[in-house]
């Protein structure tokens, strides 16, 4: 009997513990969600619940809506490939026994502690076909290079800019879940594949690659995540131009509600965005349970 | 335990007593604080017209306080709105003309008429501008008396002139002569005008003299279709992005420049011409202190087409229709456009106020700058005001970046905007 009484004790003061957390999670995600929610199914300019499923239809006929999605992807896919190649070359040269490791380490973190609008603006500068540097490192190595070359106003050449900025700003969160990774490998299992003769690719490609397997699936579905909601970088390089070429659909729901004023559209592709991305987050959440 | 108690209980009486008299100590006729909202508050020589003010007005107010609340330029509308809608919005806030519509139609700014009605109705508004209080007015209703009136000019490097054999006491009048000075000017690494390709307002303010100027407009008469598809609507709009794509008379990077980066430009002499606003020679010398602006820069009208026309941009302060002070907000109001704060920030940040009495003054007359830029204010056009504006001008600046960077034909960019602008306006 006292052992009942305590354990129900027990279990009220745990959801005592639980309730500030669950409170603020209510409050700071799940009402605005819910409000988000309901606002996507309101008519333009209407309260109540009067409700409609017109801005969801409209989105799913919208041009400029299917060309951000497809703009979108295109982002998520190169910044993650780029975020992989940079993380896992760096991860690799970085858990080498070098002089120097430790400030090798701290220097490739650098990118990871600048704010996206900053790294945004940096690149604007960078890229300015007058007052940009790298111009002039280019016209410096190869003569033959435009002095005033056009980045960011290119057709062909933003949205690569864009991404090339991305990748920069992103490969270390890759980067430093990869290096945990790969200091995990006991190093026994190297000797043991160099006695069987291994040679230096063999031993990635069935020692370091199948030890990492687990790290590199949650680390691409976390950036892909991140990725997808990608905001202020974007918005302070193009603003999502030249014309739509860069737009991505963080910066088109940002539009739609902070400078066109249709919060109902707007939240419509907010929600289908977000249901995009919890799909596209299904794999890491599959993972994490199994784990658990 | 029992002094752990004790403890507590003495803090508990402690923290009571303090609170307690943290009321009764307040001073007696406790301040009415009005948030006055402006993206000027961080912005200088603006901040010391505001601190000016603000300073004086408390002085001279005991009862009320004036109290700094900062806005940023770029998503002024949007907080402001986000702030309404939490009925938090800043008391008095500072706007342009294309936010009336906007947050008069979700009711977030209050009518003045009531405060316009005790201070003697229309005579009190004879002091203004009227063209400039049209835009203040709507469904009705007035919503604001106008701060200040900003025609754009055309601002010119005199030596830069001089340099390529032009003269410079002769601007050019029409599009002709100034695609010839412009070309002229594009010379030893310089371009001969600067223009705006970026996503922002200001890009509007520098296509519509040419776009209007052609004879062109945005909407019909009526403000129900698009006129994006006549010929004077593509003769104006190609003539814009052909300045940069076929004459090539602009820098290179178009797409990425607004309108602090084309001053930056005529600072550090990389363009010789600009349409621009009356602040404009203040910025250049702020960026570039070693170029004697007064001296090397003149200001002209904007070459003429088919019309002489210019764009106007109006400032003008609301007051929050959730304000709990709308007496004292009216009072502070009041004060920022009286006679003598408005010629002071004339003479403090050079901006031309919308009262006529401001305006005529010898101050602006007598000035280098400012009596071509108050010249040019009759000549002055705005957007259509509809609430469908921010779409519709979303529209135009994807045609000009599209036709800049060569996406599309000038004849196609301007085609998918039209067709862009009816659908914004709900045209089948």
């Amino acid at each position: 009997m006292a052992t009942g009484r305590t354990w129900q004790h027990e279990r009220r003061l745990g959801y005592l513990f639980v309730l500030p957390a669950t409170l603020m999670l209510v409050a700071v995600l799940i009402f605005p969600a819910f409000i988000t929610l309901k606002v996507s199914v309101t008519p333009e300019g209407g309260s109540g619940w009067n409700l409609t499923l017109i801005h969801y239809q409209n989105a799913f006929r919208d041009p400029v809506l299917l060309r951000t999605f497809k703009n979108t992807f295109a982002f998520v896919a190169w910044s993650l490939v780029g975020h992989f190649v940079l993380g896992l070359g760096l991860a690799l040269a970085l858990n080498q026994a070098l002089p120097g490791q430790t400030f090798f380490r701290l220097i490739a973190l650098v990118p990871w502690t600048i704010p996206d609008v900053v790294a945004g603006i940096i690149f604007r500068w960078v890229l300015n076909p007058i007052f940009g540097c790298l111009n002039p490192l280019l016209h410096a190595i190869f003569p033959g290079f435009p002095a005033e070359f056009q980045w960011l106003s290119s057709p062909t050449l933003a949205f690569p800019s864009v991404i090339f900025a991305n990748v920069w700003r992103g490969y270390p969160l890759v980067m430093v879940m990869l290096l945990a990774g790969l200091m995990a490998i006991p190093r026994e299992l190297y000797e043991a594949a160099e006695v069987d003769g291994a040679g230096r690719v063999k031993r990635f490609l069935h020692v370091t690659l199948p030890g990492l397997s687990t790290i590199i699936l949650i680390a691409l579905a976390l950036d892909m995540v991140w990725e997808f909601r990608r905001f202020a970088l974007v918005l302070a390089m193009t603003g999502g131009g030249p014309g739509t070429l860069t737009e991505v659909l963080s910066t088109l729901v940002y539009k739609s509600y902070f400078q066109f004023f249709t919060f109902e559209y707007a939240s419509a592709m907010a929600i289908l965005m977000s249901v995009v991305l919890f799909v596209l987050s299904l794999p890491y959440i599959v993972l994490v349970g199994r784990e658990q | 335990m029992r002094h752990k108690r004790t403890l507590w209980t003495e803090l508990t009486i402690v923290a009571i007593a303090v609170t307690f008299l943290a009321f009764v100590a307040a001073p007696a006729g406790a301040q009415v604080k009005i948030r006055f909202q402006t993206w000027h508050w961080g912005e200088k020589p603006v901040v010391n017209a505001l601190e000016a003010y603000q300073q004086e007005f408390n002085r001279a107010n005991p009862g009320i306080e004036i109290v700094r609340d900062e806005s940023r330029y770029a998503d002024k509308e949007s907080v402001y709105i986000a702030q309404s809608q939490a009925k938090v919005a800043a008391d008095i806030a500072h706007f342009l003309h294309r936010a009336i519509p906007l947050l008069a139609d979700r009711g977030y700014i209050m009518d003045l008429t009531p405060f316009i009605e005790k201070e003697g109705g229309q005579k009190f508004l004879a002091q203004w501008d009227q063209a400039a209080l049209e835009v203040c007015k709507y469904k009705g209703k007035i919503y604001c008396i106008n701060d200040y009136v900003n025609p754009l000019a055309l601002l010119y490097n005199t030596v830069h002139y001089k340099e390529a054999g032009l003269d410079p006491n002769k601007p050019p009048t029409n599009w002709t002569e100034f695609l010839d000075y412009a070309k002229k000017l594009t010379r030893a690494g310089r371009y001969g005008m600067g223009l705006i390709g970026a996503r922002q307002e200001g890009l509007f303010m520098r296509l519509n003299p040419w776009f209007w100027g052609a004879g062109a407009d945005y909407l019909t008469p009526d403000l129900k279709r698009s006129a994006l598809d006549t010929p004077e609507a593509l003769e104006g709009f190609r003539w814009y992005v052909e300045l940069f794509t076929k004459h090539k008379v602009v820098p290179p990077g178009v797409i990425e420049q607004g309108a602090q980066e084309v001053r930056t430009q005529m600072a550090l002499e990389k363009v010789s011409m600009n349409v621009a606003v009356i602040q404009a020679p203040l910025i250049i010398q702020a960026i570039n202190p070693n170029m004697k602006v007064n001296e090397v820069m003149a200001a002209a009208p904007i070459p003429a087409g088919k019309k002489r026309v210019t764009s106007v941009e109006y400032g003008m302060r609301v007051i929050s229709a959730y304000t709990k002070n709308p007496e004292e907000a009216w009072k502070v109001y009041k004060g920022w456009i009286s006679k003598d704060v408005q010629l002071r920030n004339f003479k403090i940040y050079g901006v031309i106020s919308a009262r006529l009495d401001v305006k005529s003054s010898p101050d602006i007359a007598n000035h280098k700058f400012a009596k071509v830029y108050a010249a040019q204010a009759p000549y002055g056009k705005i957007e259509p005001l509809v609430p469908e504006w921010p779409k519709i001008g979303d529209a135009m600046i994807t045609a000009v970046q599209e036709a800049f960077s060569g996406v599309k034909t000038p004849e196609q960019a301007l085609k998918d905007a039209h067709i862009a602008t009816n659908r914004a306006l709900g045209v089948q």
